[in-house]
């Protein structure tokens, strides 16, 4: 039977990440393949159903950005950007779906979670990531929640 | 591709992308703090340098270019500072980094912001001259 989750042994990391549509759209407009490397196909078909493409498309860019931020690695060695898939619930809830290295990544560090939020504007789109990670789970303790000066850890709880 | 013709490449794929100027895009421009690039504007410069000189070079690939044989794990230590090894290592592919005033304190998520358009060019170079994969 495991032990209880304390909250000292949890790890959280957060990301936040802004970007223009306009940008998104003129990436994709001037380089054929960029759309195909930077969005899977159903991020691509979720996009084309909404009125204004390229803010969906900028917001799953920032979310996926804001994901790497709280991992703490950005795009790393051998990870893709498909590996950080945004999808949605039926009613609309932005979920993480993580493959290849960012899993590989995310099983070696004991991540419980990973959130997002995104937003958009005219131009910008916003994505804010949290990712919770059981430092138990990987012996990667990684940011704790509260930190004495000199670099020795403080109980949180 | 000579040594010229990659550098003309890569500067005219730095200047495009992030709108510069001519003057700015010198070899010592680090691409993110001098040059204000974002992570989408790497991805534009890397789209841009495909198309002129045919090599291609994607966003993963600069991180393990500037990665080298260093494991994940140990790249940086328990409070995200890159380790001696790791320092090692970025001295190779930037060679005009000063390890001995970032020991111990530069950030590994910050590795990035010290790659330059020289750097760039270096990449680019090596990859061009590297024989197609099969």
């Amino acid at each position: 039977m495991p032990l209880p989750l304390r909250l000292a042994d949890l790890r959280f990391g957060v990301g936040i990440d802004v970007v223009s549509a306009g940008r998104v759209s003129r990436l994709i407009s001037e380089h054929p393949g960029a759309l195909e490397e930077m969005f899977t196909p159903t991020e691509v078909a979720y996009a084309a159903t909404r009125r204004m493409r390229s803010r969906h498309l900028a917001a799953r860019f920032a979310a996926k950005e804001a994901v790497l931020k709280a991992f703490g690695t950005g795009l790393g060695a051998r990870m893709r950007w498909h590996d950080v898939e945004i999808l949605n619930e039926p009613l609309g809830r932005p979920v993480v779906h993580l493959s290849g290295e960012v899993e590989a990544l995310a099983t070696r560090r004991g991540v419980t979670a990973v959130e997002v939020s995104l937003s958009h504007g005219e131009d910008l789109a916003f994505a804010h990531a949290l990712v919770v990670s059981d430092a138990r789970a990987s012996g990667f303790p990684g940011p704790s929640i509260a930190r004495r000066r000199g670099g020795r850890r403080c109980a949180s709880t | 591709m000579t040594d010229e013709q990659i550098w003309a490449a890569v500067h005219s794929a730095v200047k495009e992308a992030l709108g510069v100027e001519d003057d700015e895009v010198t070899p010592e421009a680090t691409l993110m703090d001098d040059l204000g690039a974002e992570s989408i504007d790497l991805l534009d410069i890397l789209f841009r340098l495909e198309r002129k000189v045919g090599v291609k070079i994607k966003a993963a690939d600069l991180s393990a270019h500037i990665q080298g044989d260093i494991p994940e794990g140990d790249f940086g230590d328990d409070d995200g500072v890159v380790t001696d090894a790791a320092l090692a290592q970025l001295k190779r592919v930037m060679p005009q980094i000063d390890t001995e005033r970032l020991a111990g304190t530069l950030q590994a998520q910050n590795v990035i912001k010290l790659f330059s358009v020289q750097n760039l060019a270096d990449l680019v170079q090596t990859r061009a001259a590297a024989p197609p994969a099969r």
